[in-house]
């Protein structure tokens, strides 16, 4: 089954072929959609903590769109370059930790727009949630820690030596 | 030019710290993407609005999170500089005469120019006075796009450092 991902028309294309829109501009759309939804997540989890309230928190509402680009993104570009490398990634227990870190993101994510953007505090301008803090903080810990554990499992040897596996 | 960068840029300590530190790699290109995605989400976001996206946002309010993108750049220039100082496999050199480096410092420096303008113009001012639910000028449109646009290729040429034979082959180079 791995095999067969791994050395499929698509995955050794990704991988081998020398075009500028193989893997290269696969891996540089990853970090585009990376820095679009986490980017995005900041801003709104900074004024959900409390900073610039002159931004209606409702009007940010309309960005949710924009960060399922960036997932939307990255979901296609991170399937290719999985497909690409499939046996090894599915070994690197850090990668791992980096799909499980952005689950619980995404899971973040959506539960913040059920209990914070459609609470009618918010939906009429006249307050927050007190949950809203904690589900900021709770966004900025996963998605960074899913950045750290992206970059760390491209250094799986390194991990190792400090790490012990 | 480069010989001088590069003469500079390992007369310090950066160099020998990054090649006895097996961490300072690894910790500098996560710091990166921190600041990657801080420049993005605040600057970007400007850029958006003025666009049209996300309406109801005040230009005002929100353009107070670009103090955030300035340290997301301060950060990315600080690690920056660690990556071409250190670079462990042919220096600096290596790096200074990459083509992917090259065009993404040349997006950096229009972006930057862009942004001297969108202040220097008075076209902030403008788009600063859009009521939340309103148009921003054309001339700011025109900012934010060149911004997104050089921003996003900063990420898209950034990505290529470490593939610029990829880059070279594409334009028969």
């Amino acid at each position: 089954m791995i095999d067969a991902i791994e050395n499929s028309a698509y995955a050794i294309w990704v991988r081998e072929s020398p075009s500028i829109w193989a893997f290269t501009t696969i891996l540089s759309l990853h970090a585009m959609g990376l820095a679009i939804i986490v980017g995005i997540n900041t801003i709104i989890a900074l004024r959900l903590l409390g900073n610039v309230p002159s931004i209606p928190i409702y009007s940010l509402r309309k960005l949710y769109p924009w960060m399922y680009v960036g997932f939307t993104i990255n979901a296609f570009s991170g399937l290719s370059l999985l497909a690409a490398n499939l046996d090894n990634d599915v070994h690197n227990w850090m990668f791992l930790t980096k799909l499980s870190l952005i689950a619980c993101a995404m899971i973040n994510l959506e539960l913040t727009r059920a209990k914070v953007f459609e609470d009618p505090l918010v939906v009429n301008g006249t307050g927050v949630p007190a949950s809203a803090k904690r589900f900021a903080i709770a966004s900025l810990v996963l998605w960074s820690l899913a950045i750290v554990a992206g970059r760390l499992s491209e250094y799986p040897s390194f991990v190792e030596a400090w790490v012990g596996f | 030019m480069v010989d001088a960068i590069a003469n500079f840029l390992t007369s310090g300590p950066i160099d020998e710290f990054v090649a006895t530190h097996d961490w300072a790699w690894p910790l500098g290109e996560i710091l990166h993407f921190f600041g990657m995605a801080l420049l993005i989400g605040s600057v970007g976001l400007v850029d958006a609005r003025i666009l049209g996206i996300g309406k109801g946002i005040p230009i005002k309010s929100l353009e107070r999170f670009v103090g955030l993108g300035v340290i997301g750049f301060v950060i990315n220039l600080l690690t920056g500089i660690m990556f071409v100082a250190g670079n462990p496999v042919g220096g600096p050199q290596e790096y200074l005469t990459n083509l992917a480096l090259q065009l993404k410092m040349l997006c950096v420096l229009i972006a930057g120019l862009n942004l001297l303008a969108f202040y220097a113009l008075g076209i902030a001012k403008q788009a600063n006075a859009v009521e939340p639910g309103g148009d921003a000028p054309m001339s700011a449109k025109v900012v934010a796009v060149i911004s997104i646009v050089m921003w996003f290729g900063v990420i898209y040429f950034g990505r290529f450092i470490m593939y610029n034979d990829t880059l070279l082959y594409a334009w028969g180079l």
